[in-house]
């Protein structure tokens, strides 16, 4: 060793391991510039992608999100918080950690304004009442463990889906529990709940992998199932279509009955986790995008239909 | 050295002048796919098929391994060799690791509608032109794309690890000998690299970055493990010689994964992983 460091070798070798470290460094400087961070594809070619919001603006890593009369509600799964967001300089918090929630989840709003979510964590149905006064509707303490997937149904009742048991409940506006669908319905994870124009009941179960279809006779079908690729997180029903979230795979999906199943968007690396789901009155489909909930990172995503010339 | 350091250090600054030539270059090279049906097949071959793909490279190696005059240039050879072999593990780690830190989809997916983030904001990205092999698998996976069936793969192209693995072995092979390491290196540029880049799979800058970080690795390693380890390589090499039956057949096997990029081994990897943790859970 020491006749190998005394010899010309060594300055030899280190030459080249300067030269490599240079090359090595500017391969990864250059790689910086070449990398896109993340990407949307359309393949519905009629839309076009855009960052309406990200965490630099007030909120973390949104799940559920809902638009409504100009402002996006949003359950900020990251800050375990319930945020109002109306632009990039106005978000309001209406519920926070203090009031003992911890990872809100999915959300709704009846016609009165009355906002409810879920929080998987925490468990429970959670209310901001009207007049923005946040509470605890129903907790464990009434069986509600893990609460996922949240849907008003058409006579006014609460939905709300637990991932730990199994079962979709049903809670009255005070705050009344029962068995909507019990585990014989044999839905492992209820993760997100919607109704469409015609009183069904779509369920995803990302567990399962399977999008479930409730008539109103109570029957239980299961429109799409046994997919490569297709993971349901989220879904959404707006103007006769059926839209489907898939974190798992990065793509959002349109669904309708007569035409089936379609890819809107593919999302990739930063962008990959897409998450919630909501449309505007002009057609444009918000998106959550759970980038990382462990360092808070994250985006909402808007994409909106192009002006045909 | 003042001219290679600048260069080297403005080629950050360089990045999107590399990226146009390297898309023009590319477009030109794409433009031979779509024409004609049956370049388009033996153009996918190398990429469908591992015998097509790496048989002769692994041949190459063998000849080298097996071939020298006496038994100090069959030393010499095999202490080549057996450092290549050593350094594709190393080029292989480096260029997956990249390829996954750095997210750029191959060029036959930048030539759908797609957009970018650009700091925090979505930008409409170029489009690539592509002409679509008339070959059966590439049409298929084609359609695929539009339909948005993308695998994750096919999201980090940056830097071609097929560029580095392959170089690497061809380099080193021709390193310990020229006939062979020839006709390796060509096959390598033009059947191995130069199909990944006509089916829109590769930009010439993917391969170009891969290429040389393999020849990067294997370089320093040869000096390295050459001065460094010459007691541990040394009497391997010497092992080899005496026991030339058993250490062709163990060379055979290492070929055989090698030219397969180490798939099944990391497979195997995976499986151990798998069962360790398994095993720790209980």
């Amino acid at each position: 060793m020491k006749d190998f460091i005394k010899t010309e070798n060594l300055q030899m070798t280190t030459r080249k391991f300067c030269f490599f470290a240079l090359f090595l460094s500017s391969v990864l400087l250059g790689g910086c510039g070449l990398d896109q961070k993340g990407m949307v594809l359309l393949t519905d070619k009629s839309y076009r992608a855009s960052v309406v919001g990200t965490n630099n603006d007030g909120f973390t890593v949104p799940d559920g999100i809902l638009w409504k009369q100009g402002k996006l509600y949003m359950a900020d799964e990251g800050g375990g918080a319930f945020r109002v967001w109306t632009n990039a300089d106005d978000v309001k918090t209406l519920a926070d950690s203090s009031l003992g929630i911890l990872s809100p989840e999915d959300l709704v709003m009846d016609a009165q304004g009355n906002i409810f979510f879920t929080d998987d964590d925490a468990g429970g149905v959670w209310e901001i009442n009207d007049q923005r006064k946040p509470s605890l509707l129903a907790g464990k303490d009434k069986g509600l463990i893990s609460t996922e997937g949240i849907a008003l149904s058409p006579n006014g009742q609460i939905l709300v889906g637990d991932g730990k048991q199994h079962q979709v409940f049903s809670v009255s506006k005070s705050g009344d529990v029962s068995v909507f669908l019990g585990t014989d319905y044999g839905i492992t994870k209820p993760e997100s709940m919607v109704y469409d124009d015609r009183g069904n009941l779509y369920v995803a179960d990302n567990e399962d992998d399977i999008l479930y279809l409730l008539t109103p006779d109570m029957k239980l079908h299961r429109p799409l199932e046994n997919r490569e690729g297709f993971s349901p997180e989220t879904i959404w029903y707006s103007h006769g279509t059926l839209y489907i979230t898939d974190s798992s795979n990065g793509k959002l999906f349109s669904y309708k009955p007569e035409e089936g199943l379609k890819t809107i968007a593919v999302f990739g690396g930063k962008l990959a986790a897409v998450s919630g789901i909501t449309t505007n009155d002009n057609g444009s489909v918000y998106l959550s995008i759970q980038t990382n909930l462990k360092k808070k990172l994250g985006y909402i995503v808007r994409l909106d239909k192009e002006m045909q010339p | 050295m003042i001219y290679l350091l600048s260069f080297i250090l403005t080629i950050p600054t360089e990045t999107n002048r590399l990226t146009i030539v390297s898309d023009y270059l590319y477009e030109m090279i794409n433009g031979l796919a779509g024409r004609s049906w049956i370049f388009d097949n033996l153009t996918d071959l190398p990429l469908e098929s591992n015998l097509v793909k790496a048989a002769l490279i692994g041949a190459c190696f063998m000849f080298a391994w097996l071939a020298g005059a006496d038994d100090a240039e069959v030393a010499r050879r095999r202490k080549i060799l057996l450092i290549t072999l050593i350094a594709s593990v190393f080029v292989i780690v480096t260029t997956k690791t990249l390829s996954k830190t750095i997210f750029l989809p191959r060029p036959f997916i930048q030539s759908q509608k797609t957009f970018h983030l650009e700091g925090e904001q979505l930008v409409e990205s170029r489009r690539l032109d592509y002409r679509v092999p008339l070959d059966d698998e590439n049409q298929k996976s084609f359609k695929a794309l539009q339909n948005g069936e993308i695998i994750q793969n096919d999201l980090g192209s940056f830097p071609s690890d097929h560029a580095g693995f392959y170089m690497t072995l061809a380099v080193g092979i021709l390193l310990a000998c020229r006939s062979a390491g020839i006709i390796a290196l060509f096959w390598t540029i033009f059947v191995t690299l130069g199909s990944r880049i006509i089916t829109g799979q590769h930009s010439p800058l993917d391969i170009v970055v891969g290429s040389g970080i393999g020849i990067g690795i294997l370089l320093v390693l040869q000096v390295v493990i050459g001065n460094l380890g010459k007691r541990i390589i040394d009497p391997i090499v010497n092992w080899t010689l005496k026991n030339s039956a058993v250490s062709s057949a163990i060379i055979f096997v290492v070929l055989f994964e090698a030219v397969n990029k180490l798939e099944d081994v990391r497979l195997i990897a995976k499986v151990a992983v798998d069962i360790a943790k398994h095993l720790i859970r209980g």
